[in-house]
């Protein structure tokens, strides 16, 4: 199988925990959707009920700039 | 409500700004960068404006330089010019012109001859010339300079009797460099030779002949010639009767084009580009230029201070009084074909969207423009143009118009006022006045219903100025559409407009009858409690009342009953800049906002007196003391800037309490079920990332119903989002004894999901 591009990867390293389901987020596996593209990421999930948690730091620094540029596009 | 998202970045659709034709015409309106009116007097195209600049810096060779690049006998040409471009100097309908000849002699006197070798190879046809005349000689000079080998037949026996015979007059030292230049010039001389039978004899040998106007006339009485391009076309001869030395220069320059032309055997008057002197359409500002008289140019000095007397005459009206078009740096001319080719753009990066989204379309360069550009149509219809093509992102406007649509569902509110069943007049006081200073508003409806007669109807809604600006022009007409049916359920009552731009925005509206509130105060007078301002104040005119001359006047004298003692400011009336709220600026580009406000507040020092909400809450922002006109009407003072959340909350309460207290309605209040508590940095922050209260809200409340949270064990902090339309909000919490603590707060557009 082809390796997959990853455009950002986080570990919450257990200092993260679900407080629906009272498991740790582990690194998982999810997506950017914005304007019809697609960015696979690697971000704390929830591995039971897929909860995806996108640190502000992420959300205003890179997510921010890459949904300025496909805004532009 | 959810306003649509732009559609995918894969969908390839455009669709023209305007036609080429127009695209010319427009552009053709910025004169900026028109000649200035010396250079498009001088039929050999000097560029006068900067060698004048040169020798007000003291630069004298490249003054010279920029002399040199029209005559190869600066000395002669300086010397006897005839200068038609001093009497185009501007400073001439103040008081003396610029020196222009003078200057030019000073360049060639105290500026270092140029030491440019002409690096192109000779070329392979010869030319000649028989008998010297200046035209003659400046054509000799031309030829030489273009690299064709170049033979004279003179009856001269040297340099020196050359240019003594072609220039009579010339001071004896600039006849000696005239000389020595001469000798420089790759030219072959045959002395002391009779030129008319030189030219029986020898012409055929050569493939450009050129001939001084009385040798062909010895050779060929009578000839006739093309005197726009100098050629006998019978003789195949170059010659021509010129007068005076720009005449004789000038006849050169055409004799060696069509040289030019005949070497490779062309017709002389085909395709030979722009000759000779032009219009300039070019417009200079006069303002603040003091009438000078000429400063003799008899020493290096004095030559400079009559180069710095020069204005540089340019066009910058627009740019001098705009903050964005300043920010960007670009005349509307650039800046229109930027445009122009970004809306044509089909896929990749679009630069211009930012300058498109960020100009306040005020409206201000077009008055400001001799010629009327009018830059805000030209970003107005670019933003429709985006929106039609699915290309305008709704980022940059989602905000304000979710703000607009609060406005005119949740917030809005129309009733005739009670025990009327048709009213005279609607009070329509417009969205920023509510949001930001709601008692004046109240005062201000209480005081219209109990003066008037006839019944005043109130509407508190957004006028549709909001969903113009963004270029959302269905939205635009579905507000018209429901203001209109709103309006009609009244009874088409006058419209009593609180607001310049909702006026504006209204009046293009069918069959309405508006007036400003301030026009009706001035008929019914100012109420008792109206607060008297016995100081001098600066007025800022609204963007929206530009080109309503009464309006301004209403204003001032309004004021002015008030005690204010009203100073005048640049850029007042119909030059006004906008606060930097317009066009949705405030909301696309914070950083050309400050700009355009701090532009604004640069006229004075005063407290500024506004009749716009929105200027006045710009202002104040910025530390100005800044006042609206109603508020000092009604004694009342909107007291601090209202942040985002607290704008919303205060036209809803303001709906809610005049329902309540007029029409004794009462209004059903939800209870949320837990509390909120803001730190003071989620507060500050939320007003900076542009998130709600109600969107908090929203969050925690999805979270009650979820339970979807996770802990952060650094922070200590528990995190929650939900995606409210177009955009995900998360919230930073803590939990409290009732409910919430909120520690921070931030939103991203992406959706995200698990793969
Ligand atoms: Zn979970």
């Amino acid at each position: 199988m082809a390796t997959e591009k990853t455009y950002y990867t986080i570990d919450p390293e257990g200092k993260l925990t679900c407080m629906k389901c009272r498991v740790p987020l582990h690194k998982g596996k999810a997506k950017f959707m914005y304007l019809d593209n697609g960015f696979p990421v690697e971000l704390p999930v929830c591995p039971k009920c897929g909860f995806v948690y996108v640190p502000e730091e992420l959300a205003l620094g890179k997510v921010l700039s890459v949904e300025k540029a496909l805004e532009d596009k | 409500m959810i306003i649509k998202e732009r559609e995918s970045t894969h969908v390839y659709r455009q669709k023209r700004l305007f036609t080429k034709e127009e695209l010319e015409a427009r552009e053709v309106l910025c004169v900026h960068e028109q000649p200035a009116y010396c250079n498009a007097a001088c039929p050999l195209k000097l560029d006068t404006k900067a060698m004048v600049a040169a020798i007000a810096e003291g630069d004298f060779t490249k003054a010279r330089a920029l002399y040199e690049k029209i005559t190869p006998f600066p000395h002669i040409l300086s010397a006897g010019c005839e200068a038609p471009c001093e009497g185009k100097c501007k400073l001439c309908s103040l008081g003396e012109g610029i020196a222009v000849r003078e200057l030019e002699v000073a360049a060639v006197r105290w500026g270092e001859a140029s030491k440019k070798r002409g690096l192109l190879r000779k070329k392979t046809k010869k030319a000649v010339l028989y008998g010297m005349d200046l035209f003659t000689l400046f054509l000799a000079g031309e030829l030489a300079k273009k690299m064709y080998p170049v033979t004279v037949f003179c009856a001269q026996e040297d340099y020196a009797a050359v240019i003594a015979a072609c220039t009579a007059d010339l001071p004896e030292e600039a006849q000696a460099a005239s000389a020595a230049s001469l000798a420089k010039m790759d030219i072959k001389f045959e002395w002391n030779a009779d030129p008319a039978s030189a030219l029986a004899e020898t012409a055929l040998k050569y493939d450009l002949v050129c001939a001084s106007w009385e040798v062909a006339n010895q050779v060929y009485p009578g000839l006739e010639i093309d005197e726009a391009v100098m050629v006998c076309r019978e003789k195949k001869l170059i010659t021509g009767k010129t007068e005076g030395v720009l005449g004789a220069a000038f006849g050169a320059k055409k004799a060696a084009l069509s040289a030019d032309r005949l070497a490779q055997n062309l017709d002389p008057a085909n395709t030979r580009g722009e000759e000779g002197s032009v219009e300039t359409k070019l417009y200079t500002n006069l303002e603040g230029v003091e009438p000078s008289v000429r400063v003799p140019c008899d020493t290096k000095e004095n030559a400079m201070a009559e180069a710095q007397r020069c204005i540089q005459c340019h066009c910058d009206e627009c740019i001098k009084g705009c903050a964005y078009l300043q920010h960007y740096n670009k005349f509307p001319r650039v800046l229109t074909r930027e445009i122009y080719n970004n809306v044509s753009i089909i896929m990749g990066d679009h630069m211009m969207n930012k300058p498109i989204n960020a100009c306040s379309l005020c409206g201000q360069c077009s008055v400001l423009c001799p010629n009327g550009y009018d830059m805000a149509e030209i970003c107005h219809m670019a933003r429709q143009n985006m929106v039609s093509t699915g290309k305008m992102p709704l980022a940059p406007h989602e905000f304000a118009l979710m703000d607009m649509v609060f406005s005119n569902s949740e917030a809005f509110l129309c009733r005739k006022q009670p025990g009327f069943d048709t009213c005279k007049y609607v009070f329509f006081p417009g969205c920023q006045a509510t949001a930001i200073a709601p008692a004046t508003v109240r005062a201000a409806y209480l005081d219209l219903c109990n003066r008037l007669e006839g019944g005043v109807a109130l509407m508190l809604g957004c006028c549709g100025a909001i969903c113009d600006w963004a270029g959302r022009y269905e939205m635009h007409e579905n507000t018209v559409k429901f203001l209109n049916e709103k309006m009609a359920e009244l009874g088409n009552p006058t419209i009593i407009a609180g607001c310049p731009t909702c006026k504006k925005e209204l009046s293009t509206h069918e069959n309405v009858e508006i007036l400003g509130i301030w026009e009706i105060l001035e008929e019914i007078g100012l109420p008792e409690k109206a607060k008297r301002l016995d100081k001098p104040i600066a007025v800022h005119d609204a963007c929206g009342a530009r080109g309503d001359t009464e309006t301004q006047q209403s204003i001032r004298r309004i004021a002015e009953t008030l005690g204010c003692i009203v100073e005048d400011t640049p850029y007042s009336g119909d030059k006004s800049p906008c606060c930097g709220y317009g066009g949705l600026t405030q909301f696309t580009n914070r950083e050309v906002a400050k700009k355009m406000t701090d532009k604004c507040l640069e006229r004075s020092g005063l407290p500024y007196l506004s009749y716009c909400m929105a200027c006045r809450d710009q202002f104040a922002r910025e530390g100005r003391e800044s006042m609206h006109l109603l508020e000092l009407v009604y004694g009342t003072s909107a007291d601090h800037c209202p942040d985002i959340s607290e704008k919303r909350f205060n036209r809803l309460s303001l709906r809610n309490e005049l329902l309540k207290d007029v029409w004794k309605e009462e209004v059903e209040e939800v209870e949320l079920g837990f509390a909120i508590d803001y730190t003071p940095e989620a507060i500050a922050m939320m007003d900076n990332r542009m998130i709600l209260k109600t969107d908090v809200i929203r969050v925690l409340q999805n979270l009650k119903e979820t339970g979807e949270a996770i802990f952060d064990g650094d922070s200590g902090l528990c995190v929650t989002r939900a995606r409210l339309g177009n955009v995900t909000f998360w919230v930073k919490y803590t939990e409290t004894e009732t409910g919430f603590m909120v520690h921070r707060a931030y939103s991203h557009r992406m959706n995200v999901q698990t793969r």
